[in-house]
């Protein structure tokens, strides 16, 4: 008898079969991968050296230093990479509805969102995680950061938790296509652009950007709040302390978004 | 037998925004609520029995794919009963995917960059595929259509009668006792689809699947089911053998005619004009049937008849005492006119 009930061990084996497969089949086109892989990186040296340029003009922004500005940085750029790896199907979400093709993900006996995600692991996010990660460790060393289990715990809890929230705002600008039948390209292009706010301290922003940035497209918490823990920790706020769970409610409910919007658009299609 | 799909006054409605026209009506449909119902399949009734092969036909937005969407449990009906299996579809999806397949012809649902056999493996796992059954399934296929010899080739690199021999195989690989194939041999030469009918045939008499194709193709229809099911606009408009059907048009013929021996040469109007005197030199004659079509089919002129309406010979010596016949053929009438027939005119 097949078991009725599938569980989290059911998707994480099927997820790995699907990702170890798929990691084979990209390695042989390496030529594809390392270009791919330079050219994400140029991005981020293009970013690095911008900030460089900033910093070597203006000492401070509104009391931020150079280091701590590249530490947000560094932090955004990790907190990325888990929607670039493993949510990167939802920038292919618009084709497949356009095309009909949509509809071959609603006939399998598995959860629908989990099957059309997990179609594409996009391994160019790894470069740039890297970079983050070099990043991270030269401004956590320049700022003098203790080595303590409380710093690097709030760390790495704030990187997993900041890499929520893009995660659920890609979710929400994909299902917008359920909707709509045009323009959802563009509007995921921009929420996409917000990502590169983050890398800048919100306190920066005059008062009704830091509003937006908090409550409407969240992205303070993709960098700022969480890094507060560790780089100005008399200046945490509660939202600090929110981030993980703030984070869990806005990816469950973009979760809850994109599934209605697949079971509307499932309905109108002839 | 019990029915595996039985489908009772099933209804389908969708409510579709009234558009209006121009800008001002753009701006003002952001505000309207003003819908409109379309009822997209109307009073549907079809028992199917396991192992059945059907024949699903209807001409384009006739209710087909909303039909096929109720059964998988994609939709769920606003009216009416049904069940697969034994189970109401849209009340467990996945539970009812577990035992369906789906072919698209044109859309593969294999991973596009993977080997087949690697697709396969994935699929065993999603489908919670027994060690046994996969086995006898991948030597059963070997056996069939010698599919190893493609297992190692990821589906991108793979002409399209490949991936689509290899997608039916996938549809069957958890042995689910429905299959659902929407125009699996569209788009492919006239070897390969041939090739398909050959592997779907089989597996429906060797697995006993029962499979309902959805085709505008009578050459599948032909080649493969016993029953068919037209429907046209929501409404189902013959359910029988198409054997009762061929018998029902038995009495039509089709009769070519050519006035040239080189009519290959002649340009299309000619032709055209030739056929229309020809129609017109046969309604003045035979004015009291309805039956009598004339059109054109590559070179020849091609005229319908019901011999219990007219005489194929009184046809024929009607035209030539106007002009010359220079070659004939005699044909019954096939599948497609038949269908054909039949959404022009609910002929049944």
């Amino acid at each position: 008898m097949k078991k009725e009930k599938r569980g989290f061990a059911y998707y994480a084996h099927i997820y790995k079969m699907i990702l170890l497969q798929d990691l084979k089949s990209k390695m042989s086109y390496r030529a594809d991968f390392i270009i791919s892989t330079i050219g994400i990186l140029f991005t981020d040296v293009a970013g690095f050296i911008s900030f460089w340029i900033l910093f070597q003009n203006f000492p401070e922004i509104k009391g931020w230093h150079y280091y701590e500005v590249l530490f947000l940085y560094g932090f955004s750029l990790m907190a990325m990479t888990p929607v670039q790896c493993f949510f990167d199907n939802n920038w292919n979400l618009m084709e497949a509805l356009y095309t009909g093709n949509f509809m071959k993900y609603c006939f399998r006996p598995i959860n629908l969102f989990f099957y059309f995600i997990s179609e594409v692991f996009d391994i160019k996010g790894v470069g740039q995680f890297i970079f983050g990660v070099i990043t991270v460790v030269y401004s956590w060393n320049k700022l003098g950061i203790l080595l303590s289990f409380r710093n690097i715990a709030g760390f790495f809890v704030g990187v997993i938790s900041a890499s929520l929230f893009m995660i659920a705002i890609m979710n929400f600008a994909a299902s917008a296509s359920f909707w709509m039948s045009g323009g959802t390209s563009q509007l995921m292009i921009l929420m996409f652009k917000f990502k590169d706010y983050a890398r800048y301290p919100i306190k920066i922003f005059n008062r009704a950007f830091q509003i937006i940035f908090t409550f409407v497209i969240p992205i303070g918490f993709m960098a700022y709040y969480p890094s507060l823990y560790v780089i100005r920790p008399e200046e945490v706020t509660v939202l600090t302390y929110l981030t993980p769970f703030y984070g869990i409610v806005l990816v469950y409910l973009s979760y809850l978004v994109w599934m209605k919007g697949a079971r509307q658009y499932s309905g109108t299609d002839s | 037998m019990e029915a595996i799909i039985k489908m009772a006054d099933i209804n389908k409605e969708f409510k579709v925004l009234k558009r209006r026209e121009g800008i001002r009506g753009s701006i003002r449909d952001l505000f309207s609520r003003d819908y409109q119902i379309l009822k997209a399949v109307n009073d549907v009734t079809i028992d199917i029995m396991p192992g059945e092969m059907v024949g699903y036909l209807g001409p384009n937005g006739a209710g087909k794919s909303t039909t096929i969407k109720m059964m998988t449990g994609v939709l769920e009906p606003t009216s009416g009963e049904i069940l697969v299996n034994g189970r109401v579809p849209y009340e467990n999806r996945t539970r009812n995917a577990q035992d369906i397949g789906v072919v698209f012809g044109q859309r593969s649902q294999l991973w596009w960059a993977l080997p087949v056999i690697e697709s396969f493996r994935i699929l065993k796992e999603i489908y919670q595929i027994s060690d046994r059954d996969f086995k006898d399934n991948l030597e059963y296929y070997d056996a069939l259509v010698g599919a190893s010899e493609l297992y190692h080739k990821p589906v991108r690199q793979m002409s399209l009668g490949q991936r689509t021999l290899c997608d039916i195989l996938a549809a069957f690989l958890h042995n689910p006792s429905i299959v659902f194939m929407d125009e699996p041999t569209i788009g492919l030469d006239v070897s390969m689809k041939s090739k398909i009918r050959e592997l779907v045939g089989r597996l429906n008499k060797e697995k006993g699947t029962t499979i309902i194709l959805t085709t505008h193709d009578m050459g599948d229809v032909d080649a493969l089911c016993k029953r068919i099911v037209i429907i046209d606009k929501g409404r189902m408009i013959y359910d029988n053998d198409i054997e009762h059907l061929r018998s029902y048009f038995g009495a039509y013929r089709t009769i070519q005619i050519q006035f040239d021996r080189h009519a290959e040469d002649l340009d299309n109007e000619v032709l055209q004009q030739q056929a229309l005197e020809v129609e017109a030199w046969l309604r003045s004659e035979f004015a009291g049937s309805e039956s009598i079509a004339v059109s054109m089919e590559e070179n020849w002129i091609q005229i319908l008849i019901n011999e219990e309406e007219v005489h194929m010979m009184d046809v024929v010596n009607c035209i030539q005492k106007q002009r010359q016949i220079a070659d004939m053929n005699l044909q019954e009438i096939s599948t497609e006119r038949v269908i054909r027939k039949i959404y022009e005119g609910g002929i049944v």
